[in-house]
């Protein structure tokens, strides 16, 4: 550990870019259920978490 | 290998978010419920005269005991009486308390920005490492949260706002933007490069951020104020223990594989 250079993650490109979108989708839906979702059961439930993080609301 | 980064990266939101949930407890909740208080009442344009002024303030004062006896009981505060506007029923997921609605939702949004954060790590080929991840969560504070904010700043329940979609899309848009904005100033060696940055980032302030016609408010602006200074503070703690933790655990697990 005590060398921290920093090299690429091995992963190969191929391997990368599908980790990387697919992480991408996953976390863009998460925060679109939290923050953005037109739900009232699931805007109630984030409530006070759509303020704190500023997403738009009401 | 695949699996692995990924559950890093989820793992480091989990933590993130249970962070979160205490350092909002702390400083965000509480102006949100006394912002709560003045919501849906009259912009205070005028004092009220004196003797209707002390009848509002004594039954408000009664109201607001009723509701915390009710709140005891019920799993659903009457904060959230302006979910009247919306057409099918409200209310938090499974009866849940107000504060496991927070907490929850706070976990789903930290797994969701741990990944988000992830993702561009990879897509942008630039790992996150314990050295490096303060400043990878300090850029995605700067473009989910800093840059928008110069547009939308954090509301509090009872801030007057344009229409949710037009806001919804200017936010997500600036995001974006943002995003590309600081790859190309932080990971892009050219000067082009980095001037095109800074014009991405500057685009959607200069497009305008949706305004509300009328910005007279109930609620009083020192609470607002004050909100924008917890919300935008807790947020950048959230995100640099999001980046260090991520980082973390990309040293500790991913290296060794």
């Amino acid at each position: 550990m005590a060398t921290t250079t920093v090299s690429s993650v091995p992963l190969s490109l191929n391997d990368r870019i599908t980790a990387g979108i697919l992480a991408l989708l996953i976390g863009g839906f998460l925060v679109f259920g939290a923050g953005l979702a037109n739900s009232a059961v699931l805007h109630d439930t984030a409530h006070d978490v759509r303020h704190a993080y500023g997403f738009p609301c009401h | 290998m695949i699996v692995k980064t990924l559950l890093a990266a989820l793992v480091a939101g989990l933590i993130a978010g249970i962070f979160m949930t205490a350092a909002q407890e702390l400083r965000v909740v509480p102006l949100i419920l006394h912002a709560e208080e003045f919501e849906g009442k009259e912009p205070a344009t005028e004092p009220p005269a004196g003797n209707e002024g002390q009848q509002q303030h004594s039954s408000l004062g009664r109201s607001s005991i009723i509701g915390d006896m009710l709140s005891a009981f019920s799993p659903i505060t009457p904060a959230y009486a302006h979910e009247g506007e919306h057409e099918d029923e409200g209310g938090i997921m499974f009866g849940m308390s107000r504060f496991s609605g927070t907490l929850l939702a706070n976990l789903v949004a930290g797994a969701g920005f741990g990944l988000l954060l992830a993702g561009a790590s990879l897509v942008f080929n630039y790992p996150i490492t314990l050295r490096n991840g303060a400043l990878w969560g300090a850029c995605g504070w700067l473009a989910v949260h800093l840059l928008p904010a110069v547009g939308l700043p954090p509301e509090l329940p009872g801030f007057p706002a344009a229409d949710l979609h037009d806001r919804q899309i200017w936010w997500i848009a600036t995001i974006v933007l943002s995003v590309a904005g600081l790859y190309l100033i932080v990971l892009r060696g050219e000067i082009a490069a980095k001037i095109i940055g800074l014009v991405l980032i500057a685009a959607p302030h200069a497009y305008g951020a949706p305004q509300p016609s009328d910005i007279s408010s109930p609620v009083p602006a020192v609470l607002g104020a004050e909100f924008a200074v917890a919300a935008l503070a807790t947020t950048l703690a959230f995100w640099i223990v999001l980046g260090l933790v991520s980082g973390y655990l990309n040293d500790r697990f991913l290296k060794s594989a």
